[in-house]
């Protein structure tokens, strides 16, 4: 079981029967501290998606999966291979299906993600929950300001752009906590 | 056969989720000929809405509405076609279960909270499949056509006008609640959570030109009054000076009266979501007290109903709108901000007329809801 607040993308939930996809989980507080997840589904039998909103303490099914470590190997277009780290098996996913995570998905990274398997089949990547990327382009720092709190648009190499401390400078690697749409973490080392 | 809708209340500290559900179901029966059962888990928050009403009956008509209590302890019954849970209340499971042993399961519908965010649009008639089979709708209200309106009956425009075109109206409600207040004072009723702010606000009006009298309905702002006024405890009745400003406390008044009360206002410091729909269609400006949220997530709510609200305004007069609203809910110099508001007082005035008639041009909530569930038929 998991409530709606648990829902994540790469989640499997069981709806009548058939299992669906989590591709995108958007948390918002609604009122009086109560909450819901608006959700992206993609069902895996029929390739069939919808929209969905729960509340965050409604009870669903989820489906128990496979788990394998795999990194990227190649993008092209809009499918992205991974490569299973064991056994250097390879799997596709389109771009559709690795949405909430592909704003930090770029040639040449390394990270060891979380292959998510259901009855063999790829459905989902997970990130780490900290990743290094270089800062592709910033403006230069305006104020001087060291002390991390002050922001300014800093864009990566496949051209996500998210906040980053005023003293980053372009080039710079920088740690990037991917939960939640992904947010500056701080300076990484060389 | 008029089709049967259940509705379930789940009082949390306030009036507002009771408001709401009591003024949607005398509405869907009104004007929709619906068969109606509002299920309440406390029926003390209902009463003084709806005098003559009996906390303590487990059945009982009211206008039309089948009211119930929600007992601890759910006796069974057959659902109704459409079966509404408000603020995403959790319906007994027992309930749940005959819902989905009904040969064709109802509709379910989350109402849920009023808010302007952009996201709301989004939500709005998303489906919510549960893992027992059954499929429930979120339903949201708001203030644009993506969204499922704002509660007004249809005869409400209509009525406030033909009080707003009769003096002797007017005269005769404010005497039925004791109120007489000077010729040339402007009225203004105070419906609000605690409130930091209330003693600077009432110190500009008494330090004012003009004459006020603040006509304050029971409730919680009640102690911060008191506190201002010196005064430990406040009754019913309580009519107290201090320079240009006259407060007199009022009775919890019914939601037709609470409608007649902001329609003779000059201006309406309301709360919450159902007073602050009314204020609204009251057409007069206004102040809202927002409910407040963890971590401070009510702010963007506040900024977010702004953000709508002040569209059409001049940039000298929304700033001075946005100053107020802020300063009532964050905590700043509400008495600074009300001197900048009476500079732009003819356009705020305007404007919150314009804002109703807007508004009005769109289906409300209860019709929304009608219209869902015969296109869902």
């Amino acid at each position: 079981m998991k409530t709606g607040k648990e829902l994540k993308p790469g989640t499997v939930l069981r709806i009548d029967n058939d299992p669906w996809l989590v591709q995108k989980a958007e948390f918002t507080k609604s009122g009086r501290n109560s909450a819901i997840m608006k959700t992206k589904l993609k069902n895996l039998l029929t390739g069939y998606k919808t929209e969905t909103v729960y509340g965050a303490d409604d009870k669903l099914d989820d489906v128990i999966l496979d788990r394998k470590e795999a990194t990227l190997s190649f993008i092209s277009g809009d499918t992205y291979t991974f490569m299973d780290t064991t056994d250097y098996s390879m799997y596709e996913l389109n771009a559709e299906d690795i949405e909430a995570v592909l704003p930090f998905i770029e040639e040449g990274m390394e990270d060891i993600c979380e292959a998510v398997f259901f009855e063999g089949r790829l459905v989902s990547v997970e990130l780490p929950t900290t990743i290094v990327r270089q800062v592709d382009y910033t403006e230069g720092s305006a104020r001087g300001d060291t002390s991390g709190k002050v922001m300014k648009p800093a864009k990566l190499k496949n051209g996500t752009e998210l906040s980053v401390a005023d003293f980053i400078e372009i080039g710079d690697l920088i740690e990037i906590d991917t939960r939640e749409g992904g947010s500056y973490k701080g300076r990484a080392k060389k | 056969m008029k089709a049967t809708w259940d509705i379930f209340c789940t009082v949390v500290d306030n009036y507002g989720d009771i408001g709401v559900t009591w003024r949607l179901a005398r509405q869907l029966v009104d004007e929709h000929e619906i068969a109606v059962r509002l299920w309440v888990d406390d029926l003390n928050a209902f009463v003084p809405m709806c005098p003559g009403a009996d906390a303590a009956a487990l059945q009982q008509w009211q206008q039309g509405v089948d009211v119930r209590q929600w007992p601890a302890e759910w006796v069974p019954i057959e659902p109704a076609d459409v079966v509404i849970g408000a603020f995403a209340c959790q319906l007994p499971a027992h309930y749940v279960e005959a819902m989905r042993a009904r040969a064709k399961p109802p509709l379910w519908l989350n109402l849920e909270y009023l808010s302007a965010e952009h996201w709301v649009e989004g939500c709005h008639g998303l489906p919510s499949p549960q893992a027992n089979g059954l499929r429930k709708v979120f339903f949201f209200p708001g203030f644009t056509e993506k969204t499922g309106g704002l509660l007004r009956e249809a005869t409400l425009l209509a009525r406030r006008q033909a009080f707003e075109q009769s003096a002797e109206a007017r005269q005769a409600f404010l005497q039925r609640l004791g109120v007489y207040p000077e010729v040339q004072a402007r009225l203004i009723s105070l419906f609000a959570y605690e409130n930091t702010q209330l003693g600077n606000w009432l110190d500009a009006l008494a330090a004012g030109s003009q004459p006020t009298h603040l006509l304050v309905p029971q409730g919680r702002i009640l102690a911060d009054v008191g506190s201002w006024l010196g005064q430990a405890r406040l009754e019913v009745g309580d009519v107290r000076v201090r320079g240009a400003l006259t407060v007199q406390i009022l009775p919890f008044v019914s939601q037709d009266d609470y409608d007649r009360l902001l329609w003779s206002c000059d201006f309406n410091a309301v709360r919450g979501e159902d007073s602050f729909v009314r204020a609204q269609w009251a057409g007069r400006p206004m102040l809202w007290h927002i409910y407040v949220q963890d971590e401070n997530a009510h702010w963007e709510k506040l900024e977010a109903f702004l953000e709508h609200y002040r569209h059409g305004l001049s940039a000298d007069a929304s700033a001075a709108l946005v100053a107020l609203w802020r300063a009532w809910n964050m905590d700043r110099d509400v008495g600074q901000a009300w001197q900048a508001a009476q500079q732009h007082w003819p356009e705020l005035q305007q404007h919150a007329r314009d804002w109703a008639a807007r508004q009005a041009t769109r289906p409300d909530l209860a019709m929304a809801l009608v219209q869902f569930y015969r296109n869902w038929l």
